[in-house]
């Protein structure tokens, strides 16, 4: 499929690449958004992560039809992206609080405590080893074993430990934050 | 005796019939291994918890119609079409009756439709855009409905012949009155409860209207501008339903609570792009550059549903139903009003002469 209009001005994408891929996109968006929500916790991030994971799949997947390849690749994708944007956020934190920046206002029924565990969760997401964190995010958000077994080219059965290892970090992570 | 072994408690959790029947038997009897299948539970329901993502909290119409504009060759780089995070920086003063805001409000989704994309707006949230009375004169100049013609009505059909093309609308049918709000539910499919408990001196309602589905078609003439020209913009709204409230002692008719539920406006183009309908209606002659200005500073106006605010209007944003809100405050606070849109794409207002809180109660059993 010619897929160079990306790279020629004036060129509009052709219908039936997009069509064919709009199937895809209204098929996984939802799987997507929800992946890169575990992580971010914020739903503007998410569909801005979402959005960047569609726009790489359309280079890598222009007619993904039912590839079972293109569906386990744009969920791992969500993961990693949204996982280093969550990383990027850790840099602009310290960024704020080496310039003395204030935090954002917040609306009325935003609580604190919403806003601090929040927080808690993406630190102790950032903290954990990335395969660790993407197991978690992958799994809690709706895909069975052998789907996240497929996103992150692992075995079946060797989903489970991972997961168990991933949980118990987790808890330990979130343990040491409220002790701090 | 060898127990069952973490990953195989874990997976228990989830898929207890992948989990062998001799592992199960062993549970059942083996207090070590209840014990560390507790904690196993423990902590997934824990990472549920904390990573689940709720239900619904996108709309794939719209990231559909926003992905077909990266796409294209001519898109802006990535960043520039992030949804808008910041409100519009003038919050400014003159008074100026409400029909007239609403003139602005047709024209104001009007242009955040066509500056939208090719295809569809379909808003998200919605954001307050101040205007003064001279920016309403202009808006009148350009689309040829004036102020008088709103309070009295529209004909459920028409056309206006504007400098750059022609306008017409038309409706699905006729506004008609009904006997209660569950009636026009049932009308509309729109969700909109009957609010359980009402401020003093509220008094019961007095009217429930129903409102069809209304389409506003804008075909561009030739010469309209470079890309515009030849295309059509079509804007549907509706079906909306309204109720008001009366019976203030001694009020006569007064209308001391109004509520109003409608479907969100969709718009579709064909023929221009996205940039083009943009710029051509932003540039369009007698269009105050203060308003310009404040509709520029929506952001991505794909997602966006503007409210205009008259001068001299308090704005505060809230939430009403874990959506954005706009809580509108008259500057002697004899009256009030909020408007939001939901997850689901109903946009409501409640408004009337109360004070805030009890708009903000009345609202929040609504949305």
């Amino acid at each position: 499929m010619d897929t160079s209009f990306m790279a020629r001005p004036g060129a509009p994408p052709p219908q039936a690449s997009l069509s064919a891929f709009e199937r895809f996109f209204r098929e996984e968006y939802p799987v997507v958004v929800r992946i890169a929500y575990g992580v971010t916790g914020d739903a503007q991030a998410a569909q801005d992560v979402a959005q960047d994971v569609f726009i790489s799949a359309f280079r890598r997947f222009p007619e993904p039809g039912e590839s079972d390849h293109a569906c386990a690749w744009v969920r791992a994708a969500a993961a990693h992206i949204a996982l280093n944007a969550i990383r990027g956020e850790r840099r602009r934190d310290r960024r704020q609080q080496l310039a003395g920046a204030g935090v954002p206002p917040m609306g009325p029924e935003e609580t604190v405590l919403d806003r601090e565990s929040r927080t808690e969760v993406r630190r102790a997401l950032r903290r954990l080893p990335r395969r660790a964190a993407t197991v978690l995010v992958l799994r809690h958000n709706g895909l069975s074993y052998a789907e996240v077994a497929q996103a992150m080219n692992v075995k079946v059965g060797h989903v489970g430990t991972m997961l168990r290892r991933a949980e118990s970090a987790l808890r330990k992570e979130l343990q040491n934050a409220s002790r701090s | 005796m060898r127990h069952v072994a973490s990953p195989v408690l874990r997976r228990l959790v989830d898929e207890p019939l992948a989990v062998p029947d001799r592992d199960r038997r062993h549970l059942a009897e083996c207090e070590h291994c209840q014990a560390n299948s507790t904690e196993i539970a423990g902590d997934a329901a824990l990472a549920t918890r904390t990573l689940s993502a709720p239900a619904q909290i996108t709309d794939v119409d719209l990231e559909w119609v926003l992905l077909q504009d990266r796409l294209r060759p001519d898109a802006p780089r990535r960043g520039d079409l992030r949804r808008p995070r910041r409100m519009p920086r003038r919050m400014v003063s003159v008074s100026v009756g409400a029909g007239t805001a609403a003139a602005v409000g047709v024209v104001a989704v009007g242009v955040a439709a066509a500056a939208a994309l090719t295809t569809v707006y379909a808003p998200t949230h919605v954001a307050p855009v101040p205007v003064s009375s001279s920016d309403l004169r202009a808006v009148q100049a350009i689309t040829h409905i004036g102020t008088g013609q709103l309070a009295d009505g529209l004909p459920p059909s028409g056309s206006r012949q504007l400098a750059f093309g022609n306008l017409s609308w038309s409706t699905s049918g006729q506004p008609q009155q009904v006997g209660s709000i569950a009636a026009a539910r049932a009308l509309t499919h729109l969700a909109l409860p009957a609010p359980a408990t009402l401020p003093a001196g509220v008094g019961a309602a007095s009217t429930v209207m129903v409102q069809p589905q209304v389409t506003v078609t804008v075909h561009f003439s030739q010469s309209a501008g470079a890309g515009v020209g030849g295309s059509t913009l079509q804007i549907t709204g509706g079906p909306a339903i309204a109720v008001r409230y009366g019976g203030w002692p001694g009020g006569g008719n007064v209308t001391t609570l109004a509520i109003v539920a409608a479907q969100r406006p969709l718009a579709t183009s064909t023929g221009a792009s996205a940039s083009q309908l943009e710029t051509f209606l932003l540039t369009q002659a007698g269009l105050p550059s203060g308003l310009t200005e404040e509709l520029r500073l929506l952001g991505n106006p794909s997602s966006v549903l503007p409210v205009p605010v008259p001068s001299g209007m308090r704005v505060l944003k809230t939430q009403v139903g874990g959506a954005q809100a706009l809580l509108l405050t008259d500057p002697t606070a004899f009256a009030s009003g909020v408007i939001w849109e939901s997850h689901a794409g109903v946009v409501y207002g409640v408004g009337g002469l109360l004070d805030r809180e009890d708009v903000l109660n009345v609202a929040r059993q609504v949305g």
